[in-house]
């Protein structure tokens, strides 16, 4: 982040160098795990082809080996098929298939998903991702008959966005699922769908979602080589990929945002963005991403324009008073006392009369506690949840003041902030703001406004520094789009507004991003 | 290499620690009176609000005295707790021997205190301070509050003229070098503005009472929402009341008044100034009906007359004085050119200075009962 | 012509960006207190030595602008070098680089001084000036097009000063604006001269042209850019010449700073502290340019990289601040560097349009004979 102008063209470089080619990189897992060269073909032999399987996937109690008939032998791992399938479809036809041979299996089964390999290692991947293995003795290839049991957890509401008008459903662990969710809304053709796996132990299932057309093709492009040139052991939750993927890692802002909402991930699409569902997460990506971005929230297109614009600018507002009204009551009670009005005098400095401590402790003190309710209440079973929040909130805050540990005017300061911090859309950024507050607290304490203000143009330095994806996050703002600014913190009609979002304009762009990673200054070339 | 910078770095931040001013730990002054002793030095006397544990702010009077006004402060802090800070500092008196000595040199070390807000009250004490500010009145608590308050409430309602820190340093280096400040007195249980003390060359020269103070804000700006009492001769509107009557007095506000000034003739100077304003009429004589044109004419005449006598009256005292609080001395040398016209010059024109006044009111209202 | 720069477009910004890096270039430090230095020449007709002082600025704009025309794609030190030869034209880079450094240092020792007067008489200046370098360090490694981010932003943050400074304008008094014209020309001449530091800031555009991607606009912008600020410094100037009688004027050192010391807002007090302290995001822009250009004058003299750079001319800023501590040297250092300003900023472009004129003129002659 600071001088993090070597690290930037690290990350770029790695798209430079030539991509493995695909076939490569199916067989590293395989090369990894296994200590002695395995051939990749499949034995004539049921038998040796049994064993072998079983040595690859080092003989779990949950592997199922059933003879249908003399020749015909299935595998597959219990509970990672649909059980009803298998008995009522798959098996009978086995049973009365007549000519056991593998094209005859293949053309007779009826089932829609049938593959055939001659490869050990594809046996055991697409086995694990939930199929049957059928051999047929005295052929050197296998059948794979792929029905996963998608058991997941039904939809529900979204935990972690709700909005009081529009729909109520959220993504939810199983990438079939939340597929399925995102062709509901968008019937298109043109939606694309590219199947990724990363991770060298999970092999987790992803999904790159846009829309052609209306997305920059150097986006997907980008996406499409920053995931393949992962190298990353696992992934358990698609937020993990998020910072992976991102353009800058060391910043304390997100560039990309999550979201468990498919109305929100399909208007992402729609504004030209680049979607990715991770299986097994029930948070979905969406990039690029600008800064202004993250305080919006789909219902404010659901709502009408003057409403909107409202609430836009109250979350704009709200966020300046969550970053800044700790630290401006820090640092003028500390240093800068003649700013006080005269009305707010005496009320604050009889307040701060019985504290003890100064206000720069004061503050981060409360503020500490005000972070421990919060991630103690967030941890807590929902019967006790209610409880402690009650107690913490108003229980702590009057004795607090009473014992004269802090100033009922910073509590109801700090209160403010808190609730200010949670008007944000993206809980993602929600966390960045609470946490921004901190160094400038400290820095008011230190050093009054002009910390104050060191401590803003750092911010605002690093904001511009930030892109997404190459697009500059800052943007409308800067590079200024004028006609952009319509729906960025005010939302205008939609007559009067640009439909795509400016981060993602494919034609005279004033700062395209750079794919082969050159820092964007002038280079004299002589 | 970067981190032998970035440990350079550090230290040098570390070493710029600001000076911390922590609310609580300063004793705030709101009000400081300042008084000439009899052996040349200076008595401080500040009114300095306490903070206490006990969520009971009392206001203390301390005073000091020294040659130069910080070290007054300096043996006021010498007696109090927490250490004295000026940023909350509201009004500044001074006291009737140092108006007479000369207000030069405080008003100057007021500017140049940073801490000094430039919209401060300054004001002159008719009396003495020390008694005005440490006696302990029945209805005031916090006499520096009481005082600032006192001060702004009349300046807002046109009863007091103007007197920041700021306004009467423009006027003091300004061409004319007079200026006013506003008077206050104790008288019992109250404390109250007397009127308005005149200085030339920052001494104080000549005093006028609070009622005029109206007629001053005529000639020199517009005004607005202002009130006047006049006392109308007897003669006056004899034609309008159904019986004689002994005394006359009306009042009119919510006055609305311009001043239109013209240069006659540069030489002597003379001036023709031109007052138009519009009032209501607000108390009358019950006897007297208003209800014709003709009679509101008659009225309007005979304030018009009024008025001018009245500005007639303060000017020329102003001459006597030799005191241009109206500025008429800006006025002069923004309409004349290639004439050097200083300070000295205006001293000796001021006195001989001829205004030709005209007032022309209008009522345009008069109440809702006739 | 040889030397000349390549640049990709995407490291070319668009043409009315071009707006906000002239104002924010030229709005620096100087705004503070000029009006005090002009007052002293030009009497209470300062405001007619700014137009003089910004038409000259523009005639050399106009000038530079049609020279960078004249080479197409290539900034001054390559013009410097086409005209001059390898040795000479070097020399003048040099120069060029010094002044940038100049230029920054004036900046931030000034602004070094603003804080230690007003907010923190006891923070080390070593302290407040290593920090604002660690920002522009930050800002610098980031790239041109984080620096004209910052300018675009520190304009818009800042337009809320000239909104602020309507308020004193309820004390103005136009009689301190007439008459007009009574000042000699001498006096005008004088006072403009004097301008220079405040206008100074837009001989950046000498090394940013090659960057601009619609390069026929830029005329459009930068003129816009430098009406805007004229009209910027002229309301300040009369609002402050309205506001403050003259001698009064004369003695305010920092006479914009002063005028926010009036303003009184229902929820704040001492909107001074405040603006000092946001002056920060003001002079960021300013500082970052000149790092920006010196850099890449530097460059074309000797393949060095960023980081040492800046971190070199850091060091150098840093010990020359040892030698300029007291507010009259920094008072004689800005009258020094106003000198340079004149002659690098105003006199300079214009003799070198004339040179390239003459040298287009004889090779187009030599061309036409061949």
């Amino acid at each position: 982040m600071f001088f993090g102008k070597k690290k930037k063209n690290d990350s770029r470089k790695k798209q430079t160098e030539p991509l493995p080619p695909s076939s490569q990189k199916k067989e590293m897992p395989e090369q990894a795990s296994d200590k002695t060269q395995k051939s990749e073909t499949i034995s004539e032999t049921t038998k040796t082809f049994i064993q072998d399987m079983s040595e690859r996937v080092l003989s779990p109690a949950d592997l199922v080996v059933r003879n249908v008939s003399e020749k015909i032998t299935i595998m597959f791992v219990d509970n990672l098929i649909k059980e009803d399938i298998l008995n009522l479809k798959l098996l009978p036809a086995l049973q009365n298939i007549m000519d056991e041979s593998p094209e005859t299996i293949i053309s007779q089964l009826p089932l829609p998903q049938i593959n055939e390999t001659s490869k050990m290692s594809e046996c055991v991947d697409v086995m694990l991702t939930g199929a049957v293995v059928i051999h047929v003795e005295g052929h050197d290839c296998a059948i794979l008959v792929i029905i996963p049991a998608r058991e997941s957890r039904g939809l529900t509401s979204p935990e972690n966005e709700s909005q009081v008008i529009g729909s109520q459903v959220g993504f939810n662990e199983s990438l079939s699922t939340n597929i399925s969710l995102v062709r509901r809304y968008i019937a298109n053709p043109n939606l694309g769908n590219e199947k990724f796996k990363v991770g060298k132990q999970t092999n987790t299932a992803l999904s790159v979602m846009y829309i052609k057309g209306i997305v920059a093709e150097q986006n997907v492009n980008t996406i499409r080589q920053r995931i393949e040139a992962l190298d990353i052991q696992d992934i358990i939750d698609s937020t993990e990929l998020s910072e992976l993927l991102d353009d800058n890692k060391l910043s304390f802002f997100p560039q990309m945002l999550t979201t468990e909402r498919p109305d929100r991930f399909c208007d992402g699409l729609l504004n030209g963005k680049v979607g990715i569902l991770v299986d097994g997460s029930s948070m979905a990506i969406l990039c690029p991403y600008s800064f202004i971005e993250f305080f919006q929230s789909r219902e404010d297109k659901n709502l009408r324009w003057p409403i909107a614009t409202f609430l836009r600018l109250l979350r704009f507002v709200a966020i300046l008073i969550s970053i800044f009204l700790t630290p401006l009551y820090v640092g003028a009670l500390t240093f800068h006392y003649e700013v006080i009005p005269q009305s707010l005098l005496v009320p604050l400095s009889e307040s701060r009369a019985r504290v003890p401590f100064p206000p720069i402790l004061e503050a981060l003190f409360l503020e500490l506690i005000m972070e421990l309710l919060r991630e103690a209440g967030a941890r807590l079973p929902t019967k006790i949840g209610q409880t402690i929040g009650i107690v913490g909130g108003i229980v702590l805050g009057t004795a607090a003041v009473q014992a004269g540990i802090t100033s009922n005017i910073l509590i109801i300061i700090v209160a403010l902030c808190a609730l200010s911090s949670f008007i944000t859309p993206s809980y993602m950024m929600g966390n960045v703001i609470r946490i921004v507050r901190f160094p400038i607290i400290i820095m008011a304490g230190f050093w009054g406004f002009y910390g104050i203000m060191l401590a803003f143009c750092i911010l605002l330095i690093h904001l511009l520094r930030l892109t997404s994806l190459g697009a500059p996050y800052l943007s409308p703002f800067y590079p200024p789009r004028i006609r952009s600014w319509g729906d960025s913190i005010i939302r205008f009609p939609y007559r009067l507004t640009v439909r795509k979002s400016a981060t993602t304009r494919v034609d005279g762009a004033e700062f395209s991003s750079n794919q082969d990673g050159q820092k964007n200054d002038g280079n004299v070339k002589e | 290499m970067k981190k032998l910078i970035i440990v350079i770095a550090f230290t040098f931040i570390l070493s710029g620690c600001a000076e911390q001013k922590i609310l609580e730990n300063i004793s705030l002054t709101t009000l400081v009176g300042y008084e000439l002793e009899d052996g040349g030095e200076l008595t401080s006397t500040a009114v300095i609000r306490q903070i206490n544990q006990d969520l009971e702010s009392r206001v203390e009077i301390q005073s000091a005295s020294a040659i130069t006004s910080k070290w007054a402060r300096t043996k006021i802090d010498l007696k109090t707790s927490k250490i004295t800070g000026s940023g909350q500092l509201r009004v500044v008196l001074f006291g009737e021997k140092l108006a007479k000595e000369g207000l030069d040199h405080n008003l100057h070390i007021l500017k140049m205190n940073a801490e000094v807000s430039n919209a401060i009250y300054l004001a002159i004490v008719e009396g003495d301070i020390k008694e005005l500010l440490e006696y302990k009145y029945k209805n005031i608590t916090d006499i520096g509050q009481h005082i600032y308050q006192l001060i702004k409430q009349n300046i807002e309602h046109h009863h007091a003229l103007s007197s920041t820190l700021h306004e009467v340093n423009r006027d003091k280096y300004s061409l004319v070098k007079s200026y006013a400040l506003p008077v206050i007195k104790k008288e019992g249980e109250n404390i109250i503005i007397t009127g308005m003390a005149l200085f030339k060359d920052s001494k104080i020269v000549g005093q006028i009472t609070a009622d005029d103070t109206m007629y001053i804000m005529m000639i020199r700006e517009r005004t607005h929402n202002g009130t006047l009492q006049l006392e109308l001769p007897d003669s006056a509107l004899d034609g309008l009341a159904d019986k004689p009557f002994d005394q006359l007095a009306i009042a009119l506000d919510t006055i609305d008044s311009k001043p239109i000034l013209k240069l006659v003739d540069p030489s002597v100077p003379e001036f023709d100034l031109t007052i138009k304003l519009e009032c209501r009429l607000r108390e009358i004589n019950a006897d007297i009906i208003v209800d014709t044109p003709e009679k509101i004419k008659k009225v309007e005449e005979e304030i018009n007359q009024k008025i001018e006598s009245e500005l007639t009256r303060i000017i020329k005292y102003s001459q006597e004085v030799n005191s241009d609080i109206f500025n008429f001395g800006e006025r002069f040398r923004a309409r004349v050119r290639n004439v050097i016209v200083d300070k000295e010059k205006w001293y000796e024109l001021y006195p001989q200075m001829k205004v030709n006044i005209k007032v022309e009111s209008q009522i345009v209202r008069d109440g809702v009962f006739q | 012509m040889k030397n000349k720069l390549q640049i990709g477009t995407n490291e070319m910004f668009n043409a009315h960006l071009l707006f906000f890096i002239i104002c924010a270039s030229q709005v620096g430090v100087g705004v503070h207190g000029f009006q005090a230095v002009i007052y002293q020449y030009a009497k209470h007709d300062a405001w007619i030595s700014i137009i003089i002082s910004f038409l000259v600025a523009y005639l050399s704009v106009f000038m530079s602008l049609k020279l960078l025309e004249l080479y197409e794609s290539d900034d001054i030190f390559g013009i410097n070098l086409d005209l001059f030869g390898k040795y000479i034209g070097n020399f003048i880079n040099l120069i060029l680089v010094m002044y940038s450094g100049l230029a920054f240092f004036a900046i931030i020792r000034n602004y070094t001084d603003v804080i230690n007067a007003w907010v923190f008489p006891d923070l080390k200046p070593s302290f407040i000036m290593i920090t604002l370098m660690i920002l522009v360090l930050y800002a610098f490694t980031a790239g041109l097009r984080t620096i004209i981010g910052i300018c675009f932003f520190s304009f818009l943050l800042g337009l809320w000063i000239p909104i602020a400074l309507i308020i004193p304008l309820n004390y103005a008094n136009v009689n301190f604006l007439l008459p007009v014209l009574s000042a000699d020309l001498v006096g005008l001449l004088k006072g403009a001269y004097y301008m220079t530091f405040t206008v100074a800031g837009f001989e950046v555009i000498h090394t940013l042209y090659p960057f601009i991607k619609e390069k026929e606009k830029a005329k459009k912008y930068v003129s816009l850019g430098l009406f805007f600020t004229m009209f910027l410094y002229l309301f300040v100037m009369i609002v402050t010449l309205t506001f403050f009688s003259g001698e009064q004027l004369e003695r305010t050192i920092w006479a914009t700073l002063s005028l926010f010391s009036n303003i009184r807002l229902p929820f704040l007090e001492r909107v001074e502290l405040i603006t000092v302290c946001f002056w920060m995001i003001i002079i960021l822009p300013n500082l970052c340019l000149y790092a920006w250009s010196a850099f890449r004058g530097m460059k074309r003299m000797a393949n060095i990289s960023e980081m040492k750079f800046i971190l070199g001319m850091f060091l150098i800023i840093f010990i020359g601040s040892f030698f300029i501590e007291t507010r009259s040297e920094i008072y004689d250092f800005n009258n020094k560097f106003g000198y340079i300003a004149f002659v690098i900023v105003l006199f300079y472009p214009m003799v070198l349009y004339l040179i390239a004129l003459i040298k287009k003129s004889v090779s187009k002659r030599r061309a036409g004979k061949e």
